[in-house]
């Protein structure tokens, strides 16, 4: 189960309102490699994972996704929350004000919903860990687009955070793709689904 | 920064030290090294976190006996001057 803790993972106080940079950076929210997708993706993952240290691994990445969901959650809002009609016109915010006012929805730069059709739940450890690895870059070149339009440095300093995040989750995904081909036949990795065909296991590394 | 988000944001600190050698941990369970250094952190966090809720309400949800102060302590997406 989860229970919640009444703070951020790291604080966010955003002082300038500022719609049109709200709509970049909503993308992490609810785009393609965003933080829902990526909370969702490694808590569902997990389920059929194989070594423990790869349970802990996905389990405890994805509950720090669901706490930088609401990070930028907060980014959204407290760029959002005093805008007026005219910030909103000169903003060029007009098409995500009328469906959604100032409330934050999970969507993308580019305005598409949310969807989990731009996520994976394979089956397959490697497979699941490799789109993962990728995932994290994705993410990691996504925050440092928004770097490029961002002038804000409140903004700026928690987007710094959340792209170091993604480096070291590479890190932790690749570590648990070694201990997970460490207990592989290593003449023939990638030929099998370690969650189903338990024979691909090595039988002098089983545990 | 009012006297409030400097505690948060040494609660944050701490906690975010030790949630990073947690996830280093679950790779590396056997690490001493590591184990020793998130007992540290958990010991500098405690006396924050009792600070924290004493003065501005809980972190997480508890008990109380006449009001019920979850509903009451600031929000963390909420700035310090909305309130």
């Amino acid at each position: 189960m989860f229970v919640y803790e009444k703070k951020l993972q790291y604080p966010v106080n955003i002082k300038q309102t500022n719609p049109k940079l709200a709509k970049i950076v909503i993308t992490q929210y609810g785009g393609p490699d965003g933080e829902l997708g990526a909370s969702l993706r490694y808590l569902s993952q997990r389920f059929t994972m194989p070594l423990p240290e790869l349970k802990a691994t996905l389990t405890d990445i994805g509950t720090e996704e669901l706490g930088h969901l609401e990070m930028i959650g907060a980014i959204v809002y407290q760029l959002t929350k005093d805008m007026n009609e005219e910030d909103v016109k000169k903003a060029g915010f007009e098409d995500y004000f009328v469906d959604h006012t100032a409330g934050i929805y999970p969507q993308s730069a580019g305005g598409s919903s949310y969807t989990a059709a731009s996520m994976q739940v394979k089956g397959d450890p490697i497979t699941d860990l490799h789109e993962n690895l990728a995932a994290e870059q994705k993410a990691r070149t996504t925050y440092d687009n928004i770097l490029r339009f961002c002038d804000d440095y409140d903004v700026k300093d928690a987007i710094r955070f959340l792209r170091e995040r993604e480096v070291v989750h590479y890190q932790r995904f690749g570590e648990a793709l070694r201990l997970l081909t460490d207990k592989l036949d290593s003449k023939n990795f990638y030929a099998f689904n370690p969650s189903f065909d338990k024979k691909c296991f090595d039988k002098n590394k089983r545990k | 920064m009012t006297k409030r988000q400097i505690l948060l944001r040494k609660i944050s600190t701490y906690a975010f030290a030790m949630l990073d050698l947690q996830m280093f941990l679950d790779t590396h369970p056997n690490d001493e090294k590591t184990l020793m250094r998130v007992e540290k952190f958990k010991a500098m966090l405690k006396p924050l976190v009792e600070e924290y809720e004493r003065e501005y309400g809980p972190l997480m949800k508890s008990s109380d006996t006449t009001n019920w102060s979850w509903v009451n302590s600031p929000w963390p997406w909420e700035a310090e001057e909305d309130k």
